[in-house]
């Protein structure tokens, strides 16, 4: 027995020697580990964070953002615009180049708007875009787009990553196998369901992101690859296979305490994670039924408990980092934690704990939700709320979320633990007026608000637009706040790695990083 | 697998009980089910705190006095979730079990009684249903339906059809090629008597050797299921879900992946160890 | 022989044509309305295309038309775009389905390589100790979950020893996933060559053998392996299609990027097209292979060669 256990070992030996000498010494890749892949290189043909990251990395926009969350030129050096707000001239750099060599102009600018709003394949988010009738090249470095109305989150759409410039050199294959940008990462391969590889752009000239570099990457390589188990990636952050990755939240006191690896939290993300309701039938067509389930909801309870420190309770609809936030303004408006006034409420409705109030809790796979569902179920249960959670993927949620809100018929109430970031408070738009994202709300009143945030250009007079849109939801309990950040926000990162940082909303930056030996 | 059991008709051989006792296996494999099943009817009893609360304890708590087998992220209380697990374990197994074999042998009995046309499509069916594979029909099902406990019994339970049918087809072939078979023919009994009071009687003992082992099969699928999400969901403390969820904590609280699988792993291995004995203690001809 | 071959050929075609019928018949089965479904979280679909999208997959057909449509499209090889992303599903199949393959192929060969040869031992010295232990062992193996026993390999040899790497997809990769569905599976080959073997070893022929005086090992090697392993080809034919189901969990449990890991994320996505080329994919991979074992065991056999 004992010869077979010390050969057993010696064999064991041997293979972890020879993957040690299989790995490459010199010139690592930088090794960046997610739980999922993206879902398509073309930013016109998904929303998911996953797929945003990366678009980041291979494209560039006309404008970034600054710490702040603030647009400032980038591709474009300077912009214009006419006093009704209908017409746009940016200015671009000279000399900015794509991954093929052809240069970068008001030819690809056209080329990428004109595929948003392509009629057979519009962009899924052709919508953020705005109204916009006409994109006029009047020179090379000069483009011109006229809209139909004002629309001031233009701008800002255009510092984010949805608005990436396509280069009109993109032919066969592009957003599958090919993607032709201009931004610090040239795209090698892509293989589905595994992982990115990526080499620096040489050529790189930042103008306005984030960076300190000013120019090409400073690593010569990137890898993007798809590890679904939390377990499993930090395992790979400890042996060194990964220099970047979410860790497991629970082990992350664990780590911070034994400062084996970095923990990087991630700070004006715009994530907002919220409760809304399928208001066109019962139970959640009656306000006091919405609002049972707010005042019955401890946030701060359940987001410490799954995620510690690392999230913290929102109050407002749109998150801090966003326009608008104002936990102050909101908290007067929202519905506190008051399991009583809940019991209460549901009295009136004619529910108890023999005669629950039965709803289904639509909630999205991934960064531990469905045990923060789990949570919430819980504190339902408490008052008499009997909750089923149902997990599905996010674009599942969406489609999900907009059926149980066309169905008038259903006899079950759904809610669902809905996440939306965006950069600005035009999301409040695009999800409460009439349609609305999942068709969730009709009210002519809160429509009439929201139009007036689209174009009114003083930010002063804005903001108490913006307010008293949310004053509205949330005293109607229609779109509920519950914590922000909520995903993909905490990175654990390897001690080798030095200058690794997250700009606003989420968008891990590379081109500063140095890894040491 | 072919099972071939020599009976005469009506009568278990004798000493059918005694075998069974003197067999280890089966002795084993009996006082396991029994437990079990003292578990699940006696859960509410058993369990010193409800399952669901959350916060009965401190989370994370490891295997110890108050909480002999420790308490989950949650805080609930591990040992009440285990003893209620055992009741939705056993109700798994025995509803799809119940489908694969109301369906299989209705299908095997109806084949080998017809012969003829009727037996080949049926047959030929239940070969095309078998190369689908537990996995795959039980997949297809939750991608249509929706991911849910009740699903994914169902699916277990239609995957597991072929195999019974082919078992009890084989079963009552030799039944019906049997003297007292032909004489109950010729004496005049109708089908439905000859179904239903004749063969089935006699095809049914294998069956219930065949369905233990089945019940095997079928916890371990269903629990599969929910392993990947696609069965159980929360706040149900099916034992394949809690696995699912230990996940996480593999290094925090490693007992929160032990102790569900282990139970799934008795469990199993009771159920099996009982039908083997059932098995040998069914076949009169022991083989040296 | 050939009629044996041929039997089982027309077999394969049936389960096949089956399955591409239950395919065209699934997306039917989901409650709502399936392309609403499909396409309703892209926010800027109008309900123009909706129709479009609609008419371009024939669902607003009658159903055996459905299924000529599908037919047509299959033998051109395309198996429809991915919802998410629109890349071909046939692309996305071909690029995991090697994976899998490799996956459950190796598991195959460990589960034999351990599971026969314990059998046969246990067979050698039936009714003694060694017998009695190697089969407990065996019903153990066969009652353990198979993902427990996956997450017990990856905690105790990738994440507590560091011998393994956790996940990815190289040749080290392959270890950890292969032994947990081998090892879960060689219980089954072990119990099954045993009673085999010991099903021969009684059987006239070679007791003569014995009697003559042959020596053991001979009689063995000789008469009694040819025979008793014939069974063991049939069940490899079965139990593939058992490896490629239990594919699908060790690989969601190692991030093996295999097909059985896309299927279980488009499940989550409801992403049909996927999900319609994965059981496609999956059928056609079970008959081919049951149908080449099935083919060894003609070769083997000599009464069905001679037949």
């Amino acid at each position: 027995m004992n010869f077979t256990r010390r050969s057993l070992k010696q064999v064991a030996a041997v293979f972890s020697l020879s993957s040690a000498l299989a790995a490459p010494v010199i010139a690592e890749d930088i090794v960046w580990a997610r739980y999922g892949d993206i879902d398509s290189l073309d930013p016109h043909r998904a929303t998911s964070t996953l797929s945003l990251q990366v678009w980041s990395l291979v494209y560039d926009t006309l404008l970034a953002m600054d710490a702040d969350g603030n647009p400032v030129p980038h591709i474009a050096k300077s912009w214009s615009s006419n006093d009704a707000g209908t017409e746009y001239t940016f200015s671009l750099e000279a000399g900015v180049l794509c991954h093929d060599g052809t240069p970068l102009d008001a030819n690809d600018v056209k080329y990428t708007i004109d595929a948003a709003f392509n009629e057979a394949t519009p962009s899924l988010t052709k919508g953020s875009w705005g109204p916009i009738t006409a994109a006029e090249i009047i020179d090379p470095l000069t483009i011109k787009l006229t809209l139909d109305s004002p629309f001031v989150a233009m701008v800002p759409f255009l510092a984010d990553s949805f608005s990436s410039i396509i280069c009109d050199t993109n032919g066969d294959g592009f957003g599958t196998t090919t993607a032709i940008g201009s931004g610090p990462w040239k795209l090698k391969s892509w293989t589905k369901g595994d992982r990115l590889v990526f080499e620096k752009n040489a050529d790189y000239t930042n103008f306005g992101k984030l960076a300190d570099n000013p120019g090409a990457p400073y690593e010569d390589g990137l890898i993007i690859t798809v590890v679904p188990e939390p377990q499993a990636r930090l395992a790979a952050l400890k042996t060194n296979e990964v220099h970047i990755a979410e860790p497991p939240f629970d082990d992350v006191p664990m780590i911070k305490k034994s400062g084996e690896l970095e923990i990087v939290v991630a700070e004006n993300t715009g994530q907002n994670v919220f409760w809304e309701f399928a208001i066109h039938r019962p139970p959640f067509n009656d306000v006091r039924a919405r609002l049972a389930v707010a005042h019955a909801t401890d946030a701060a309870t359940a987001i410490n408990l799954i995620y510690g420190d690392l999230s913290i309770p929102e109050n407002c609809p749109i998150s801090r980092g966003v326009f608008g936030n104002d936990q102050d303004f909101c908290a007067k408006y929202r519905p506190a934690y008051d399991p009583e006034k809940a019991k209460a409420l549901l009295a009136e409705l004619g529910y108890s704990m023999d005669q629950p109030l039965e709803t289904a809790m639509l909630v999205w796979t991934g960064g531990n939700r469905q045990k923060l569902g789990e949570v919430f179920q819980a504190q339902l249960a408490e008052v008499g709320i009997k909750a089923t959670i149902e997990i599905m993927d996010i674009g599942s949620l969406n489609a999900r979320v907009r059926q149980e809100n066309e169905n008038k018929e259903g006899t079950k109430g759904s809610m669902d633990m809905m996440t939306w970031s965006w950069y600005d408070p035009d999301i409040l738009f695009a999800l409460w007026h009439t349609p609305g994202a999942y068709r969730g709300y009709t009210s002519p009143e809160l429509d009439a608000i929201l139009d007036e945030t689209r174009i009114l250009t003083d930010p002063d007079a804005r903001k108490v637009k913006v307010q008293e849109a949310m004053a509205y939801l949330l005293e109607k309990a229609i779109h509920v706040p519950l914590y922000t950040p909520g995903w993909e926000w905490v990175f654990a990162v390897s001690p080798n790695v030095e200058g690794f940082k997250v700009a606003p909303f989420v968008y891990p930056i590379f081109s500063d990083i140095k890894l040491g030996g | 697998m072919g099972i071939t059991v020599g009976m005469s008709a009506h009568s278990a051989p004798a000493g059918f009980w005694r075998r069974l006792f003197l067999s280890p296996n089966g002795v084993v494999g009996l006082m396991i089910v029994l437990g079990l099943i003292f578990c699940a009817i006696f859960a509410e009893i058993l369990a010193p705190h409800n399952p669901a609360k959350m916060g009965t304890g401190g989370r994370f708590l490891p295997p110890s006095g108050d909480f002999p087998l420790g308490t989950d992220e949650f805080g609930r209380d591990m040992l009440s979730r285990i003893l209620y697990g055992s009741r939705i374990t056993l109700l798994i197994g025995a509803v799809a079990v119940g489908i694969s074999m109301t369906v299989g042998m209705l299908v095997g009995m109806l084949a080998a009684f017809h012969r003829g046309w009727l037996e080949m499509i049926l047959m030929r069916s239940t070969d095309v249903l078998f190369s689908f594979t537990e996995t795959l029909i039980a997949l297809s099902f939750v991608a249509v339906l929706g991911p849910s406990l009740q699903n994914a019994v169902i699916a277990v339970g239609v995957a597991g059809i072929p195999f019974y049918a082919r078992t009890c087809y084989s079963a009552a072939l030799v039944e019906t090629s049997k003297p007292y078979f032909e004489a109950s023919i010729s004496a005049g009994a109708g089908p439905g008597r000859l179904l239903f009071f004749h063969l089935m009687p006699n095809v049914l003992p294998t069956m219930i050797v065949v369905a233990t082992l089945g019940v095997s099969t079928a916890i371990l699928a269903a629990a599969g299921l929910s392993f990947l999400g696609l069965g159980a969901q929360p706040p149900t403390s099916e034992w394949g879900y809690m696995l699912a969820g230990s996940r996480d904590y593999i290094n925090r609280a490693p007992w929160l992946m032990t102790i569900p699988g282990l139970a799934i792993a008795i469990t199993v291995l009771g159920f099996n160890l009982l039908g083997d004995g059932l098995r040998t203690s069914l076949d009169p001809v022991e083989r040296k | 022989m050939w009629r044996f071959l041929g039997t089982r050929l027309a077999m394969g075609f049936l389960t096949i044509w089956v399955t591409t019928v239950l395919v065209t018949l699934l997306i039917h089965a989901v409650p709502g309305d399936p392309v609403q479904i499909m396409y309703a979280q892209s926010q800027g679909t109008t309900p123009e295309q909706i129709e479009q999208v609609r008419r371009s997959l024939g669902l607003d057909q009658p159903i055996p038309i459905q299924y000529l449509m599908y037919m047509e499209r299959l033998f051109q090889g395309d198996l429809g775009v991915t919802i998410r992303g629109g890349q071909p599903v046939l692309e996305v199949i071909v690029q995991r389905l090697p994976n899998t393959l490799m996956l459950a192929v190796t598991a195959m060969f460990i589960a034999v390589l351990i599971g026969v040869p314990m059998g046969f031992l246990a067979a050698y010295r039936e009714g003694t100790l060694v017998d009695i232990g190697l089969m407990f062992l065996s019903i153990a193996g066969i009652s353990m979950p198979h993902f427990w026993l996956g997450l017990m390999l990856l905690f105790f040899f990738a994440l507590e020893l560091g011998w393994l790497p956790v996940s990815g997809n190289g040749g080290l990769n392959l270890i950890l996933p292969a032994l947990t569905l081998g090892l879960s599976n060689a219980a089954i080959f072990a119990r099954l060559t045993r009673s085999s073997m010991i099903d021969v070893m009684s059987q006239d022929f070679v007791q003569t053998a014995f009697a003559k005086g042959l020596p053991k090992a001979l009689v063995l090697r000789r008469h009694v392996m040819r025979a008793g392993l014939l069974p063991v080809v049939t069940m490899m034919g079965l139990q593939f299609a058992f490896m490629m189901g239990g594919a699908i969990v060790v690989e969601n449990i190692f991030s093996w990027n295999g097909v059985g890991r896309m299927a279980v994320e488009a499940i989550f996505q409801r992403d049909y097209p996927i999900i319609q080329g994965f059981i496609l994919t999956f059928s056609l991979v079970v008959v081919i292979v049951a149908i080449v074992i099935d083919a060894l065991y003609a070769v083997l056999d000599p009464r069905i060669r001679r037949a």
